[in-house]
């Protein structure tokens, strides 16, 4: 597990003011995979993926200890500017949340940041509703609301609006625990189509989910990294008995 | 008594003390038009509305506010134009942007800010505002619209700010997540996703602050001059219609047309009020209801 890693954590403790939310963590996530985040509630590994693109920073009170390295550079580092490194990595949500804004303006929103010309503009909100698989959907209704959209078709805008900004890694904290099983379907066709040019961290609570969708799985328990390996190792032969019993649904 | 009996009876209970404000609205109303209606079998509404002279006490005496309309009007706009800016920023540091500490002192001095009575307001603005701009910009006199925008604007802040701030909290966390997480830094989130999202609300904050300013009477009548002329430049005196019916009131005879033209005004005064409220209720759902999508 060596190869092309694009993130290196290593030794990461996190609190939320005095409480460890998480302890010692040390792991890479390989480039190009789909790797998945499991275990109970309030393991920390929502968290986890929320310190990968400085979220958490927007919480006040919290500390990091140890360093995230993102192709070689600690992300932490003080002269890093978290603005730059969420334009990196960006982030889906559990619960859609696309902007009161039109369609268009929801995936123009980050390229306009950035200062994309309204040249490129359109192509970009076009190849990126493309990419989500929703510009069949909402092609004729681009100056409509988003929030007219059904609940996996905002989901997918959220991916598009993530997407524009072109980024190397995507987020995604439960993306389809908010969402109906054809939509959660489409969901993770999509995620399998995305892995080809992104690498993707996703945190889920169902398990036939990260089983179905990931190359890689970690499992979380009280804030600590039990068990880490590819995804068909974790749910046929996992090592760790505590890996089993979670897996297995004799807890969490 | 059974437990049903009682149930009904609390519930007429409640019932009435909620319609006790509304039929003491009805009767206000009632009473504002009985008194003020009878002018108009002497003076056509065009001519108290749009004419140019405020002669209540010469014979024959003209009945004219538009002067006092303007007045009024131009005060509430100018006190609008000041505490805007001033509400709303205020309302966004505070919401979004002040640590925890600043933010609860600030609330507090701005709640404070709203307690002080108007014609402490109206001291401040004769006794230090006017004396001082009369000097520095070398005017006839001190009190005039400037200073009475001033004061009005200083009433309508707190008004403004607070309700801004309730609509600026009420923007789900999501929204602000999703900015951050595209890489747009907290000014760009507030500028672009927060402020949309609270426009309603803010439009709102503004309406009611407006009518706040044009209501208010004691301001108006110690800082404003007291002038019936249309104003040819912000620093002349203007005579706002609140301040016409306080001052006036206690010299005209019972059921005079005077004091009939005082209860008109009233109307008038009440209408825009309601005009300012109504339009602040329809902003605020329309909003609501379609979101701010083409924003």
């Amino acid at each position: 597990m060596e190869s092309n890693a694009i993130i290196s954590i290593n030794r990461v403790n996190f609190y939320y003011g005095a409480v460890r939310a998480l302890t010692d963590i040390s792991m890479k996530f390989r480039k190009n995979k789909v790797t998945a985040l499991i275990g109970p509630s309030g393991c920390g590994k929502s968290t986890l993926l929320r310190l990968l693109n400085r979220m958490n920073d927007l919480i006040d009170g919290t500390r990091v200890e140890g360093e995230i390295l993102f192709e070689g550079q600690n992300i932490y580092a003080p002269d890093v500017d978290p603005v730059e490194i969420r334009r990196k990595i960006g982030m889906v949500f559990q619960k859609p949340n696309p902007f009161p804004k039109t369609i268009y303006n929801n995936i123009a929103y980050g390229p306009k940041l950035t200062g994309v010309n309204a040249g490129d503009l359109d192509a970009l909100v076009e190849q990126s509703l493309k990419q989500a698989v929703l510009w069949d959907e909402v092609k004729d209704i681009m100056s409509k609301s988003a929030m007219n959209l059904s609940g996996g078709q905002q989901q997918r805008l959220c991916i598009a609006r993530a997407l524009a900004m072109k980024p190397d890694i995507l987020l995604m904290d439960e993306p389809t625990s908010a969402l109906d099983p054809i939509s959660t379907a489409k969901i993770e066709e999509l995620i399998e189509e995305l892995k080809k040019d992104y690498t993707i961290i996703i945190v889920t609570h169902n398990m036939q989910q990260a089983a179905r969708i990931s190359d890689e799985t970690a499992f979380f328990y009280i804030g600590n990294l039990i068990e880490y390996n590819k995804t068909e190792k974790i749910f046929t032969k996992p090592e760790v008995k505590q890996t089993e019993d979670y897996i297995t649904g004799r807890f969490g | 008594m059974n437990r049903q009996t009682k149930e009904i009876i609390i519930k007429y209970i409640f019932l009435l003390f909620a319609l006790v404000s509304v039929i003491v609205l009805g009767l206000i109303v009632f009473s504002l038009f009985r008194e003020g209606l009878p002018l108009f079998t002497e003076v056509s509404v065009k001519d108290f509305l749009f004419g140019m002279e405020w002669y209540p006490t010469y014979d024959p005496p003209s009945f004219g506010i538009f002067p006092l309309i303007v007045g009024s009007l131009i005060v509430t706009l100018l006190a609008t134009f000041i505490a805007v800016p001033l509400g709303v920023m205020a309302a966004i540091y505070i919401s979004e942007i002040a640590p925890q500490a600043i933010k609860e002192t600030l609330k507090s001095v701005i709640e404070l800010l709203a307690g002080l009575p108007s014609v402490v307001l109206g001291f401040f603005g004769m006794v230090i505002v006017a004396p001082w701009m009369q000097e520095t910009f070398d005017l006839p006199t001190g009190l005039n619209i400037v200073n009475a925008s001033v004061i009005l604007a200083i009433m309508a802040i707190p008004t403004i700010s607070s309700i801004s701030e309730d609509a600026l909290y009420a923007v789900p966390r999501e929204f602000k997540d999703a900015s951050y997480a595209l890489g747009a830094t907290k000014f760009e989130t507030i500028v672009k996703v927060i402020l949309p999202a609270a426009m309603s609300g803010i439009s709102t904050a503004v309406m009611l602050g407006m009518a706040r300013a044009i209501g208010e009477t004691m301001v108006v009548l110690m800082v404003a001059g007291g002038a019936a002329a249309i104003p040819e430049s912000l620093f002349d005196s203007v005579r706002p219609m609140p301040a016409s019916i306080a001052a006036e009131m206690g010299e005209t005879p019972y059921r005079s047309s005077h004091y009939s033209a005082l209860f008109a005004i009233g109307i008038v005064l009440f209408c825009l009020t309601l005009a300012f409220n109504l339009i602040a209720d329809y902003v605020s759902h329309k909003f609501r209801q379609i979101g701010s999508g083409t924003l």
